[in-house]
Formats: structure tokens, sequence, C-alpha cells
């Protein structure tokens, strides 16, 4: 029980923050202000949604300072007039706020906040509007926990637990939205069985592939035995296949013999394995080997002075 | 794709530590336990090589920690806090989590034995029962992948599921790298002693 309204709690507080952050910079003023909030909300909406649980000491503080203005003004009238000027900026907060959202997180899991963070929006915005477009029953869950401002939507339970049960399975769908973009070939799905149907079978699939692939490299050299300095002393910021393109390239120049037969020897190695990995190994394979070798070698042949593999024959 | 080379170059990097750690050993190891080194510490890399630790990655290694002939080369790979620290996090998250399960298991089992849901499901075994209950089975599925899924309510399960296969996608990325670099290699090295 607790913890449903400890979910719910959590994620009211994204819309709160939202909320607060307005209601500092008076919301009546639309066009002016939105620019001062552009640069607000990205950061902390960034940060919230990373780390939800993390950030929850950094909110409450806000929260508590927007219950104890509303504490004063809660009565079942006045709400009303209260949250609709909220309600109408938030909706419009939202376009902008995505878009802001999109461009100004450059960090290194960039994607998929940015994605989480533009579908949030999205989502939220869509909840919003049709709140705002049905007939909005008006509902506070001012006894029990005191920072939920809810509304509840026509016609359906004003139980505290049902919309935490909402807000909850809100959260979820979100979530499962973002796999959906993840995971290829699940934007056509719907439904959430079936999505984590696809789910289940992209990750089955890639941990098969991490086991044949280390079965391959243990079987290719009988020793768990590679020399990689030339590797690291080559590796100045550029990407790992160029450096083993040019490790490649300039064997391929020592020893004076043609591309082909590289390939015809690489294939007819890599025809026994096929059968068991099906069709989704193989063109991998060889397009990567095509681009390997057409590399040039950049000056990079004094490193294999350095011995590559040592090879027991 | 969304993946970072500074993410891949760090796995890299600690993956063939990892791989010399383990021939540093010096045991005659036939094929399949050369496999389960090699993949054991690409998991590893690929767990520490995060920046942000999420709990599949603490599961993963408190798991490898739990085994005893691979606690040292986990030692030496992550040094010796950082992987204690992880663990003791993680198994108390664990503990609080197998708690909340159990508790929840014996409420439910209590109110069937009652038999306080049956007058009402029989009018409505409609679609949304049955959809609820592939739900139900598919994310138990997903949990038994996903490291460290089992004692994870169904938000925070998703969440880690996208973490856990962006990072496998990267791992499979270096890994058919290194392979296919490493059979080219080989090729070459068998061509040339044949030619001479």
């Amino acid at each position: 029980m607790e913890r449903r309204e400890e979910i719910g709690v959590e994620s009211f507080q994204f819309g709160e923050e939202i909320q607060s952050l307005m209601s500092v910079v008076q919301p009546p003023e639309a066009g002016n202000s939105f620019t001062a909030l552009l640069e607000l909300p990205p950061n902390q909406a960034v940060k919230l949604l990373h780390s939800p649980e993390e950030t929850t000491p950094n909110i409450f503080p806000s929260v508590f300072a927007v219950i104890e203005t509303d504490n004063s003004l809660e009565t079942t009238s006045s709400i009303r007039p209260n949250s609709s000027p909220n309600d109408c900026n938030f909706v419009k907060q939202e376009p902008i706020d995505s878009d802001s959202l999109h461009n100004s997180s450059p960090m290194e899991s960039d994607p998929v906040i940015s994605i989480s963070a533009k579908r949030k929006e999205r989502e939220k915005k869509v909840k919003s509007s049709a709140k705002k477009s049905k007939n909005v029953a008006d509902e506070t869950d001012g006894e029990k926990l005191p920072y939920v401002h809810v509304r509840a939507r026509r016609g359906q339970a004003t139980d505290s637990h049902s919309l935490a049960e909402r807000a909850r399975r809100e959260k979820i769908n979100a979530r499962m939205k973002l796999l959906q973009e993840l995971v290829p070939g699940c934007n056509k799905i719907s439904g959430t069985a079936m999505v984590l149907d696809e789910i289940i079978n992209h990750v089955q699939s890639l941990q098969r592939q991490v086991e044949f692939l280390s079965m391959r490299l243990a079987a290719v050299h009988p020793s768990i035995d590679i020399n990689l300095d030339n590797m690291f002393s080559a590796e100045s910021g550029s990407l790992m296949d160029c450096n083993f393109g040019a490790m490649v390239s300039s064997l391929d120049g020592q020893m004076n013999e043609n591309s082909h037969q590289h390939q015809h020897l690489w294939q007819v190695d890599g025809l026994p394995p096929q059968p068991l990995w099906g069709e989704e190994e193989v063109n991998p394979f060889i397009t990567p080997e095509n681009s390997l070798l057409s590399y040039d070698s950049s000056g990079t042949s004094g490193c294999l002075h350095t011995n590559q593999l040592k090879m027991e024959l | 794709m969304h993946t970072s080379s500074p993410l891949k170059k760090e796995f890299l990097k600690k993956w063939m530590e990892g791989l010399q750690i383990c021939c540093s050993s010096k045991k005659q190891m036939n094929v399949l336990e050369r496999k389960k080194k090699i993949k054991l510490s690409a998991d590893i890399a690929m767990a520490s090589a995060k920046k942000t630790p999420m709990s599949w990655s603490n599961a993963i290694i408190s798991d490898a920690r739990k085994k005893e002939d691979d606690t040292i080369l986990i030692d030496k790979l992550l040094g010796p806090e950082y992987s204690q620290f992880k663990v003791q996090k993680s198994t108390y998250r664990m503990m609080s989590c197998n708690k909340r399960v159990q508790c929840k298991k014996i409420l439910k089992r209590s109110s069937y034995m009652s038999g306080g849901k049956r007058t009402k499901t029989k009018k409505k075994m409609g679609v949304s029962v049955i959809a609820k209950r592939l739900v139900k089975k598919r994310t138990k599925v997903l949990k038994r992948l996903v490291p460290g899924g089992e004692s994870m309510d169904e938000f925070s399960l998703i969440k880690e599921a996208l973490d856990y296969i962006l990072s496998l996608k990267v791992q499979v990325d270096v890994m058919r790298s290194v392979v296919t670099a490493t059979e080219i290699l080989s090729d070459v090295k068998l061509l040339k002693s044949v030619v001479e």
C-alpha cells in the first residue's frame, strides 16, 4: 500500500516540479516567461528522468513549498480557478519543453534520455489535454497525501488507490514505448504482451550472440594470448574498426597477397559455422570484412613489429 | 545506432585486461573453459564499464563473485574496494525486495484460499483478464532473463531491461569486431606458414 502511494508521489513529482516552476514565474504572463522557464526545466527534467530516486531529496523542498502555499487555499471551490490556468500553461509548455529537452541534453546516455523525455512529454500532453477536453470532475487527494493534486477524468474512480494505480500504469506505458523504439520491429505491434514478447526474443538473441562469439574466439586460438600493444598504441581517438583495418591491410601489404585470397579463405572458414547461427550473422560478417580490407594503412605499419597473435601451430 | 564509442573503448580495454589476467594463470584449458573465461571477462567488463552503475551490473558482479574460481579475476580487474561496496548495496536491496515479494505471495495465497475472489470473477472473465495473465507471464520470463531482475518491480524492470539491451548491443558489436579481426589474422598467419 505504501509502495503505491510512493510511486504515485514519484510520478506526480515530475508534474509538480514543472507546475511549481511555472507558479514561480507567474503563469498568466505567458509569452515572456516561457523563455526563462526553458532554461530551468530541461536540466532538471532530464535529471529527474534519469534518476528519479536520487533526486527525490531535491524535489521535496520545492514540492513542500508548493504544498504549503496551496494548503491555505485548499477548499474544493478555490482549487478550480487556481489550477485551471496552470493546466492551460502546462499544455502550452509542453511542445516547447520537448523541443528544448531534445536539443539541450548532450550527455553520454543522451539518446535514451532525450527520447524518454520526448515521449514522456508527449504522454503528458495527451493526458492533460484529454483531461481538459473532458469535463473534469474535481478531485483532490488532500486528506491522505497532501502533495498529490490530481485531476480525475470523467467517469473514472477517484479513489486514491486507483489513481495511484493509474499513474503507475501510465508510467509503465511510457517506458514501454521507449522499449518499443529500442527493439527493432516493435513499432507496429500494439499491446503490452506482444511487445514484451519481442523484447524477450531480442534479449535472448543478443545473449546467444555473445555466447557464440565467445565460443568462436575461444576456438580461434588455442591459448588466450592476445598481444594488444599495437592496438592500444594505434588508438589515437579513431574507431576500433579503423585500427583493425590498418593492421590487416598492412599485413596484406607485407605478404604481397591479394585481398581476394583473404576473402576466399575467410569465407571457406566461415561456411561451417553458418548453419548454426542463421542468417543474421552472415551479412554483417562479410561487410565489416570488406570494410576492414579497404582501409589504408596510414603509417601504423611500424606497430606490426610487435606480434599480434601468438599461435601454436 | 545509439551506441557510443567511449563506452565501446572502455569495454574493450577492460575485456582485454581481463583476458590477459586469465591467460596469465598458465593452465591448459580446453575450448569450453576458454569460452567460459572469455564470456565471463566480457560480461564483467561490460558491467563495470558503465558510468552509472545499474542494478543488473551489480547483479552480474555479485553473482560472479560468489563462485570461488573467479573472485581472483574480478578483484584484480575491478579493484577490491569497488566490488565490495557494490556487493553490499545490491544484497541489501535484494533482501528487502525478496521480503516484499514473499509477503505479497502469502497475501495472495490467503485471499485465494478464503475464496473471496471467485464470486466476482465469473462474470468478468474477459479479455482484460487474459491479457493481464499474458503480461504477467512475459514479465516473469523477462525477470529471469535480465540479471538481477528477480527482485524488482515492473517499473524498474523495464528500465533495467532498456539499459541491459543497450549494453548488450555494445558488447556484441565489440566482440564481433574483435573476433573477425582475430580470425582474419589467424588465417593470414596460416597462409604465411604454408607459403614458407
